[in-house]
């Protein structure tokens, strides 16, 4: 009953916003880095008027000043509801059980440093706390009911990466963050195999994923592999490539394939993720490259949201993701899936594509085109309380929360009786697969399940 | 009286040993600012006064109970906090102390689909609960307008009323039996008599109605057994159009005595709210100008009660003029409802413009025969203050059922007003408390209580408790000095200071 009502709630403003999901673009990008001016949507006070409230803070060093202006209004929006509809959905806090790691402490802080209560190094460890997977955005009463009217969206994803880009500019980012970001920075790729030692995952190995499928480098369209795909679980992109391939699309490799710096830009390096995202263009550029096939979420976020806002009109790439894509190959009969799967599977709808992209009817599509499969749904809105835990950072700052997050989202499955959990991600699969190990339930990307239903031997690796 | 110490790092290791788990123990300034602020109105500028000098998240019984112990042998206030969604700063210290943050007890421990009862820790919310029921078919029904934020613990600290009590009853229907850690630190089973799953018993006092809705001025709720209903076959909810108050009113009350058992709750909005959500909620639905009032009713039960039922509730609705506004409007607005309190974010100043605002909400509980008056002297309160300060709008009322299974009689009435928090400072803010204690003052001088289910324990209607309790107010304070000799549990709160000044109304 009250769950169908939250669900009709939702599906019901969705109607009403899905003419504009996305942020205008003058809110999207990191823009709190220094040196870059806030972006000017009107003065505090939604009209932009002559009530605007004072805002000089003596208290405020430049970059916290900056901040706090670029930040009031959308933290004043919550502060002033604090219903805290965000709170359960946040699967961090769901573990947590930490009301400062709550959506709505992330905004209130802000408050906080406004008003000289809080400094940056009061709240830098609770913004450690968020895998931004997008749950509290679109629970929040003021993005459902409002958002379209007002063309506002809470907006804590952003907030909390601005945080971070202002605990790297002050020198109070995380250990573990900064060394990661150093090595991906020496690397040109996540060192995703690991931080101690040797690294055998640079840009040497980048394209040995793809071993014996002779795979063209640049052309109108390419693939871009992120780094966990590359390195870790090489099925994914060894799937991918075969059923593009089957399906006669054709399509290329970067010449010098670097990070998409997506991650870096989620734990505040602006700096080093713009750096990496200008290499990536311009390698584009040079191979006259016009579409790129974002296999994997995080990137196809990083090049729909961040890139357009880094490059503003000199960005006019066309972004597919893949998931859309196959969706539509299966669709229009250029892929068959001919091998039936005889499995009972559920899908974890990856938090980017369904709660920050909108995107769920694709994946389950698919699934419900592979024959012998026996598909167990959970819908879009319950999910958006569901996560693996693997984005924004937090595997590497606290690994132990990420694991928990995936062994509570196993535990869901469980109850379905299912043995399959199905992905789109290939973030959330190393930590589910790691849960799935411990529940019985084996974890599978829904392109390599695509790939063996297509009849294809994918090749590769499913973990380290 | 407590005089509060700043708590010394003795206390946090105390604590620390206690709770012996790293990061239960909270001393940080945003730890500690960020459980001080609840979601209505807030005196921003005095922010710091309002800070817990430390803050615990305990996961068992015993943890609480040597908390409360040792807050007894310092004399350090303590007050719990669920999912701080209170709106009546119920959860917001007073004076520093240690804050109990019981949302780590969040466990469900036991479903009992035989006896029909659900065992959970005091921090666990009603929809996560309901999705863990699920797979039972049976449901917890607690729905306030807060449901998927709101605590289990926070429920029965304030005694909230439920969207759909009229036919499930309210929080206090709801939970059969709890858990109670006492202000002495003494932990002590309520329920009807003494057994945990028992509904209905004469033996002894009647100790769970004395622990609910106390706000944690008499102890802390650890556990709490709840009642488990069928999951509904089908619901039905119409909504009627009318072209004054008064028909609709009167309708309202045709629907709350129709004697339906489905019936889950009558709504009202007033010519106000109708023109507010107008205005300013782009998902209401856009109806004709002549439209000044609206009655909405709602039923919930198996096929064979709610769809002969239905006709009924059409007859009725119709009956005085009412117009029906068609099917799926109605189930999608009814099902909104749980999400329409989102409209704080947004309201007007005198010249039409939009700004942010907060919301603050009314809940009297007032006889049906005084709601027209009540609400006419309200909305010229509420005029009065939007015409001399520049931060109040005046958003309209609602009307809800108020009684559990027996929808008729007293209803809740809520005025919802707007404010302008980003412009708070003491001279409004004091200009809020004295609108507040106007609004209340009215609802008692015609025989309602002024609070339905958030409770009286802000700065406005706290000063009147001793008003409207009248001669039982001496009782109240014996109780409360008996159970809690040194005014630790959540002091300041509903005047109960008194209780420990000589017995005596000052
Ligand atoms: C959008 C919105 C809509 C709302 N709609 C409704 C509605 O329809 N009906 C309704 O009744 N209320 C409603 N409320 C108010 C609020 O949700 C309720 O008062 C709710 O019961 C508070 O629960 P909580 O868990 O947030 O408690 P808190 O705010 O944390 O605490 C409330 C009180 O209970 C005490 N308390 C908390 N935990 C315990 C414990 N374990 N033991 C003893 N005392 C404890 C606190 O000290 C405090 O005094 C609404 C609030 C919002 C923001
Ligand atoms: S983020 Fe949204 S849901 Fe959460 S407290 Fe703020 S306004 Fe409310
Ligand atoms: S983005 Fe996800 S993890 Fe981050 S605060 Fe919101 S709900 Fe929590």
């Amino acid at each position: 009953m009250s769950d169908k009502q939250v669900t009709q709630a939702a599906a019901r403003s969705e109607a009403t916003t899905t003419t504009d999901p996305e942020p205008t673009p003058s809110t999207s990008g990191d823009d709190t880095t220094p040196g870059r001016a806030p972006d000017d949507h009107g003065p505090r006070g939604s009209n932009g008027d002559d009530r605007a409230v004072d805002l000089a803070m003596p208290h405020l060093g430049q970059i916290e000043q900056a901040f706090v202006e670029r930040w009031h209004e959308n933290a004043t929006g919550c502060f002033s509801s604090g219903h805290k509809f965000c709170r359960e959905v946040c699967p961090v806090t769901q573990v947590t059980r930490n009301e400062n790691h709550t959506p709505t402490a992330f905004h209130a802080n802000v408050i906080g440093l406004e008003k000289g209560h809080l400094s940056v190094e009061d709240v830098a460890d609770d913004y450690v706390h968020c895998t931004q997977c997008g749950g509290c955005e679109v629970r929040c009463p003021n993005t459902l009911m409002v958002g379209d009217f007002y063309r506002a969206r809470t907006e804590t994803v952003k907030v909390v990466r601005a945080m971070r880009a202002m605990l790297v500019d002050k020198g109070l980012d995380r250990e573990k963050w900064k060394v990661w970001n150093r090595l991906t920075d020496e690397l040109k790729n996540e060192p995703v195999l690991g931080v101690e030692g040797e690294q055998p995952n640079g840009q040497a190995q980048v394209r040995d994923w793809a071993a014996g499928l002779d795979i063209p480098i640049g052309g109108d369209t390419i693939m871009f592999v992120d780094c966990e795909a590359a390195y870790y679980r090489t099925s994914v992109p060894r799937a991918t490539a075969q059923i593009l391939r089957k399906a006669g699309v054709e399509f290329g490799l970067m010449n010098e394939q670097w990070c998409c710096g997506g991650p870096a830009a989620e734990m505040g390096y602006v700096e080093q993720s713009m750096r990496f995202a200008r290499h990536n263009v311009d390698d584009w550029r040079r191979s006259g490259v016009k579409r790129i096939i974002a296999i994997e979420p995080h990137d196809y976020v990083h090049f729909t949201e961040d890139y357009p806002a880094y490059f503003g009109d000199e960005f006019d790439f066309e972004v597919v993701q893949i998931i859309d894509l196959v969706a539509e190959l299966i669709r229009d009969g250029r892929l068959e899936l001919v091998k039936p799967i005889e499995r009972v599977a559920t899908y974890h709808d990856p938090c980017r594509l369904n709660k920050r992209k909108g995107i769920h009817e694709a994946p389950r599509e698919i699934l419900r085109a592979i024959p012998g499969l026996e598909f167990r749904d959970v819908d879009r809105v319950t999910q958006w309380s569901y996560c693996s835990g693997g984005g924004g950072g937090l595997p590497i700052e606290k690994p132990e929360i990420t694991a928990e997050i995936s062994r509570r989202r196993l535990e869901k499955a469980s109850e379905l009786d299912v043995d399959l959990l199905v992905s789109a991600c290939v973030w959330s699969e190393r930590p589910l697969t790691a849960a799935g190990d411990e529940a019985g339930i084996e974890v599978r990307d829904i392109i390599e399940l695509v790939a063996e239903s297509a009849g294809i031997e994918v090749g590769g690796r499913t973990r380290a | 009286m407590t005089v509060t110490a700043s708590l010394g790092n003795e206390v946090v290791d105390r604590l620390n040993e206690i709770l012996d788990e790293p990061g239960a123990v909270l001393t940080s300034r945003s730890s500690r600012f960020n459980r001080a602020r609840v979601p209505a109105p807030f005196p921003v500028h005095r922010w710091e006064e309002f800070l817990p000098d430390v803050v615990v998240l305990p996961r068992t019984t015993e943890q609480v109970s040597r908390i409360v112990k040792l807050a007894n042998e310092l004399k350090v206030p303590i007050v719990p906090r669920a999912g701080g969604t209170g709106l009546a700063d119920g959860a917001v210290p007073m004076r520093g102390g240690i804050l109990v943050d019981v949302k780590r007890m969040d466990q469900v421990k036991e479903i009992d689909l035989v006896n029909n009862t659900v065992t959970v820790g005091p921090g666990i919310n009603m929809q996560t609960l309901n999705r863990h029921l699920r797979p039972h078919g049976v449901i917890y029904p607690d729905d306030p307008a807060s449901y998927a934020c709101a605590l289990v613990g926070g429920r029965i600290g304030t005694s909230g009323l439920s969207l759909l009590g009229a036919r499930y009853g309210h929080t206090r229907d709801l939970v059969i039996s709890f858990e109670m850690v006492l202000p002495t630190g003494e932990v002590i089973e309520v329920g009807d008599g003494g057994g945990r799953k028992v509904r209905k018993s004469s033996t002894g006092y009647q100790l769970k109605h004395l622990f609910m809705g106390h706000q944690g001025t008499l102890g802390i709720v650890t556990e709490a057994t709840l009642e488990l209903v069928p999951r509904a076959e089908t619901e039905f909810a119409a909504f009627f159009l009318f072209e004054d108050y008064d028909t609709a009113y009167r309708t309202f009350s045709k629907l709350a005595k129709s004697g339906l058992a489905t019936l889950a709750g009558v709504m009202l909005f007033d010519p106000e709210k109708v023109d507010y959500l107008r205005r300013d909620d782009e998902a209401y639905i856009v109806q004709p100008a002549w439209v000044k009032a609206v009655c909405a009713v709602s039923l919930l039960g198996t096929r064979v009660e709610v769809e002969p039922a239905r006709d009924v509730v059409m007859k009725l609705g119709r009956s005085l003029g009412g117009r029906y506004i068609g099917d799926e409007i109605a189930s999608g607005d009814w099902a909104a409802r749980h999400d329409r309190y989102a409209n704080p974010l947004h309201g007007r100043d005198k010249n039409g413009k939009v700004i942010p605002m907060s919301w603050h909400c009314e809940d009297a509980a007032i006889p049906y025969s005084e709601v027209p008056e009540v609400l006419r002297k309200w909305h010229a309160i509420a005029r009065r203050y939007c015409e001399q300060y520049e931060i109040f709008d005046d958003w309209g009322a609602f009307a809800y059922t108020n009684a559990a299974h027996k929808p008729w009689g007293d209803i809740l009435l809520e005025i919802d007003m707007g404010l302008w928090e980003d412009r708070m400072d003491e001279y409004s803010w004091q200009a809020f408390v004295s609108l507040k204690k106007e609004i209340a003052q009215v609802a008692i001088d015609h025989g309602g209580s002024m609070s339905s289910c958030h409770g009286a324990t802000r700065a406005g209607d706290a000063e009147l408790v001793p008003t409207e309790m009248g001669a039982s107010w001496e009782v109240m304070k014996a109780i409360k000095r008996a159970l809690d000799p040194h005014n630790i549990m959540n002091p300041g709160k509903q005047s109960l200071d008194e209780a420990y000044s000589d017995g005596h109304r000052s």
